[in-house]
């Protein structure tokens, strides 16, 4: 088999530079040799890395700025990690160790952003979460200062019958960050967990996050993937159920204006017998812009009653904008429901006409029904300051429209 | 002469190339009960539709004129300021939108458009409970989101709600009966009729006599073929139910 050598761009170059400056050569070695994926890589078909990532800003230098959160929740404990640096923190609730160890995230899986992140990031933010937790942990990852790359990671556990509400919230200075977060966590047996993460990078930057989970037996996994900020941004959803009877809720919003890119990108594994999960993603884009939404699930061959439904739903707000969903379903198993849908349209015009016919203005009542369109997003939310914060988010977007 | 509610000068208006409406003229004064009948097809939801400035049809020629004011180059959100109500023959389900929600958004549209400020939460909860009992409509009814799940006969009583709320000078009823049994048909006319206060005027577009047993209009007049033909008190409807609608026209049925 012949190899045709990759033609390296200057982000790559730079990343190469970097990777062997911080001792990562194996790495480096091979991003040389395959370089960044580009649309004929299939998990990044859409989100073409070589065409979308010019160029990488020099390492992020340590930062300690504690104080700054872009998004406030009323009661939550919080914890921080700025320019990778896992920050100082507050006593920690009832349930909760806060701890950090050096290292990414522990995963094999062959991808180039999970790999970049593990190569880069040398100090992990670690929890151990028992019993019920009372309030809402909030993980705020920032980048701060000039435009810098920068890596972080968390390791998350949340034992046997725990329960546990997780937000995490990327977000910077207003500069040309590159920002690569991941985190890794493990729902224990009976275990019910929220976990939340908000994109509010500034429109220079590139964001990558990736969250991989590990359900057991019986757990129960509430996810909802928030993408408002970054010029380009891409969000990783690996789930993987390990233990029967587990069911996991996945949803994700992408929310994008004029000159943005957001990816959101799940693979979801069923890999014991009597598993659930219900995908669903909405995205919604105006201006020129562009929302991805990828979904996988594979059954394993032995992962005999798997229920699994994939849903993704796009509103377009401009005649410009451009939603991309693809869907693949990947079954070894021969007694499973599994499924897929997909809608992409305007808002509906006899609804608007309805809401005006009762005196609304016309804005008001766009408003009202993208608001109806994000209610099975929202709604779910049950923590009422995480639910305000969230819906605040929402409403800061829809304001700037 | 004092300005009528509603006067709709030969109005003319198409979809693609096809003339629905063919020069309509009708005039409802200030405080009367007006009702419009017809056949299927014959323009009367165009017409509602048009009034309510829907804007899949192309108005070619003519005035709509509500309560001396030209309407037709108005927004459908500034006709309901104005004072325009129409009563849906298919209420819109909207999933995602609560009612109360909704209710209060246009209670306090129309208001800002008179003039006044926004409803304060337990007033409006009061003005829904008690326009609500008036219309058998509970809470649970109103928890639910807009229409969705309504039956037939629910989606009709909260139009009706929604009419008593917004106080507009002028209702269109664009086939209230429709999908009524006798029962809800007797509550939804109960609480139409409550709103004949002598001022406010309306506009009941139906294809049956029926309606008229519980909604007694003060004049009735004969839809056919995008205009109107024939215009008479009351008893015009019983003549109508008679003879049939081949009877005004010369059509055969449709």
């Amino acid at each position: 088999m012949s190899v045709i050598p990759v033609r390296l761009g200057p982000a790559e170059t730079k990343l190469i530079e970097q990777l062997h400056a911080v001792g990562a050569s194996a790495e480096a070695e091979r991003l040389a040799a395959i370089g960044l994926p580009t649309r004929r890589v299939e998990a990044y078909h859409y989100t073409d890395l070589k065409l979308l990532l010019r160029a990488v800003p020099e390492l992020a230098e340590a930062s300690s700025v504690t104080d700054e959160s872009a998004l406030s929740i009323s009661g939550a404990f919080r914890l921080g990690i700025a320019n990778g640096q896992v920050q100082a923190h507050g006593a920690a609730p009832a349930g909760v160790i806060v701890g950090h160890t050096k290292g990414g995230v522990l995963t094999t899986r062959d991808d180039v952003v999970t790999r970049l992140n593990g190569a880069f990031t040398t100090d992990a933010l670690t929890l151990d979460l028992t019993g019920t937790v009372g309030p809402v942990i909030q993980i705020d990852r920032r980048v701060e200062g000039r435009a810098g790359h920068s890596t972080s990671s968390a390791r998350i556990f949340v034992g046997d019958g725990g329960s546990a509400v997780i937000v995490e919230v990327y977000s910077g200075s207003d500069e040309a960050h590159l920002s690569n977060h991941a985190t890794f966590l493990q729902v224990g047996k009976g275990a019910t967990v929220t976990h939340i993460t908000v994109n509010l990078m500034s429109a220079k930057a590139t964001h990558f996050a990736t969250s991989e989970y590990m359900l057991g037996e019986d757990a129960n996994l509430r996810t909802l993937v928030i993408n408002a900020g970054a010029a380009v941004s891409r969000t990783q959803v690996f789930p993987r159920f390990a233990g029967a009877g587990a069911h996991a809720d996945v949803t994700g919003l992408n929310l994008v204006s004029d000159g943005q890119h957001a990816d959101i990108t799940m693979d979801a594994l069923h890999a014991v017998p009597g598993t659930s999960s219900k995908p669903l993603f909405k995205s919604i884009a105006r201006g020129r812009s562009k929302a991805v939404v990828q979904g996988r699930l594979v059954v394993a061959r032995d992962a005999q009653k798997t229920d699994a439904k994939l849903m993704s739903q796009g509103l377009m707000l401009s005649d410009e904008a451009e939603i991309l969903v693809k869907p693949e379903l990947e079954i070894y198993a021969d007694d499973v429901v599994c499924g897929h849908g997909s809608t992409c349209g305007q808002l509906d015009d006899d609804h608007l006409f309805y809401l005006v016919s009762r005196g609304i203005s016309k804005p008001e009542a766009e408003t009202m029904l993208v608001r109806a369109f994000l209610a099975e997003l929202i709604d779910p939310i049950e923590d009422e300051a995480l639910n305000a914060a969230l819906t605040g988010v929402i409403e800061g977007w829809l304001a700037k429209g | 002469m004092t300005t009528p509610m509603l006067e709709i000068r030969d109005l003319h208006v198409r979809i693609a190339e096809r003339e629905i409406l063919k020069g309509v003229n009708l005039v409802v004064p200030k405080g009367e009960v007006h009702a419009i009948m017809g056949r299927n097809g014959s323009g009367k939801s165009t017409l509602s539709y048009v009034l309510a400035g829907k804007d899949d049809y192309e108005i070619t020629s003519g005035e709509v004129l509500l309560d001396g004011v030209n309407i037709l180059e108005m927004e459908p959100s500034e006709r309901a300021v104005a004072g325009l109500f129409l009563a849906f023959q298919y209420p819109i389900e909207i999933p995602g939108v609560a009612t109360m929600t909704f209710l209060k958004a246009a209670l306090n549209a129309t208001r800002k458009g008179r003039g006044e400020d926004d409803i304060s939460t337990p007033d409006f909860m009061r003005a829904v409970k008690e326009a609500g009992a008036q219309l058998n409509i509970d809470s649970d009814m109103l928890k639910r989101a807009l229409n969705v799940g309504f039956s037939g006969g629910e989606k009709k009583r909260a139009e009706i709600l929604q009419m008593a709320l917004l106080k507009p000078k002028m209702c269109v009823l664009d086939e209230t009966d429709s999908g009524l049994d006798i029962d809800a048909l007797q509550v939804v006319s109960k609480g139409v009729n409550a709103l004949r206060d002598g001022t406010r005027s309306m506009l009941v577009i139906t294809h049956y006599q029926r309606l008229l047993n519980h909604i007694v209009p003060d004049v009735v007049h004969v839809f056919s073929d995008g205009k109107v033909v024939e215009s008479g008190p009351k008893e015009l409807a019983l003549e109508l139910e008679a003879k049939g609608y081949a009877g005004f026209d010369g059509e055969k049925a449709a």
